[in-house]
């Protein structure tokens, strides 16, 4: 069977009977993702490597919990590193030396065998980080400490001196706005 | 739009920026408001392309092998126990001679891949030379087996089966963690045969505690249940002294 020409769904019904095959196409085509999201939260390879590990073992042994009508396989890998980064960063407390450096690192997407997969990628990922950055810095701040550096809003609240009111106004109202700039791109994503 | 109280809790919620207690409280209001559940449909697809703003990293080539290394063999393991599910039982009762359906999906106990803190240090489960008494107890459909717990520095550690019709699982309760790197797995023994493995791995809480479902229905033509200490990802053999033994013949 040409497991790589399967749409992940399709192997995700694999995947629940047990086929380490159709398991190995489902991490060669989100594992990057996945290991830059961990990367990005945890700031350490090592870290993120752990993350990245019981993520996609977690989904090996839960592929049944996998629903398909609730969004891609792609965005449940992701939301499932995403859970794991912040256990694994509320657990350490090592909330200090997460911060990633992108200095000197080559981006890599997906596929690169694929111009097209790997262009769209490129292309995502320039309108997510545009959208960003025209929001309010102080709703676009809230937004990156909660998603990315795993604090809770009362954390975020003491840190920035801010009333916890505030803090949740801006990142629903941050997150309104990205969903209207992003449009068509956070459906397709969900 | 929802006008709700909470309406504000939306963000935090699809962000997991609210304390554990608060982000199950709002989980349980969303069961009642449905402007609330619009509100957080909305936002969780803007939170959803937030991935995309990583830089985009690849994951080292080791990290796919240490991945694929325990998925093969678990695949491998789970085939086993399939397969040997469909052995003939010493006593099979009719239905037991039809051949089983495939699993209709993985029930791999949750595991995690981070060995608990106190992990114990190498060649402690030792037998501890305990008699095990079988205490067979239980009415009706259920009945309970105790076993034994031969791990000479868990004096307290307990394990018991419960049997019915609908499932056959393990309890352990004051058990230590498996060593590091390795995980408990539980094994059928039938008579004059070797142990055969079964897809109950598990580990145990802070407490040392684990409820493993070994099976649906009732064992057949087991007079043992053993449990051993195994590199993840399980073994097809055991590959040390079994830690509890609880018979049931």
């Amino acid at each position: 069977m040409a497991f790589a020409q399967l749409a992940d769904e399709d192997l995700m019904q694999l995947v629940r009977r047990g086929d380490a095959q159709a398991f190995e196409v489902v991490y060669d085509r989100h594992s990057t993702a996945a290991f830059s999201l961990a990367y990005r939260m945890t700031g350490t390879r090592n870290t993120a490597e752990d993350v990245v590990q019981e993520a996609f073992l977690s989904l090996w042994r839960s592929g049944a919990r996998y629903d398909r009508t609730r969004g891609s396989v792609r965005t449940w890998v992701l939301g499932i590193v995403h859970n794991r980064a912040i256990d694994a960063l509320r657990r350490s407390m090592v909330h200090d030396r997460r911060r990633a450096s992108d200095e000197g690192i080559e981006e890599r997407f997906e596929a690169r065998e694929r111009t097209d997969v790997e262009a769209a990628r490129r292309d995502e990922a320039r309108d997510v980080r545009q959208a960003l950055g025209t929001l309010p810095a102080e709703q676009c701040k809230v937004i990156e400490l909660a998603y990315f550096g795993g604090f809770t809003h009362s954390e975020i609240a003491s840190m920035l001196d801010t009333p916890i009111g505030t803090v949740k106004g801006r990142m629903r109202l941050g997150l309104e706005k990205l969903r209207g700039q992003l449009g068509g791109l956070a459906e397709v994503m969900s | 739009m929802s006008a709700c109280a909470h309406r504000d809790d939306a963000g935090s919620y699809v962000l997991r920026a609210l304390p554990d207690e608060d982000h199950e409280r709002f989980e349980a209001h969303l069961a009642t408001c449905e402007g609330c559940r619009r509100e957080v449909a909305d936002l969780q697809m803007a939170a959803d392309t937030l991935p995309l703003a990583a830089v985009q990293v690849g994951p080292p080539p080791e990290l796919r092998d240490r991945i694929m290394a325990v998925v093969r063999s678990e695949a491998e393991l789970l085939s086993a126990a399939g397969e040997r599910a469909g052995e003939p039982d010493a006593d099979p009762a009719p239905a037991a001679r039809t051949p089983r359906p495939r699993r209709r999906g993985l029930r791999w106990p949750v595991l995690s891949l981070r060995p608990l803190a106190a992990a114990l240090a190498a060649g402690v489960l030792v037998a501890a030379g305990v008699v095990g008494g079988v205490v067979l107890s239980g009415g009706g459909d259920t009945s309970t087996v105790t076993g034994t717990v031969q791990i000479a520095s868990a004096p307290d550690a307990r394990a018991s089966l419960q049997l019915s019709d609908d499932a056959t699982k393990l309890e352990v309760r004051k058990m230590p963690p498996p060593p590091s790197g390795k995980v408990y797995q539980v094994w059928l023994k039938r008579p004059n045969r070797d142990p055969a493995p079964t897809t109950a791995l598990f580990r145990v809480d802070a407490n040392g505690s684990a409820d493993v479902e070994i099976q649906r229905g009732r064992l057949k033509g087991v007079d043992q249940v053993l449990v051993t200490a195994e590199p993840d990802g399980g073994s097809m053999a055991p590959t040390s002294d079994p830690v509890i033994v609880a018979s049931t013949a």
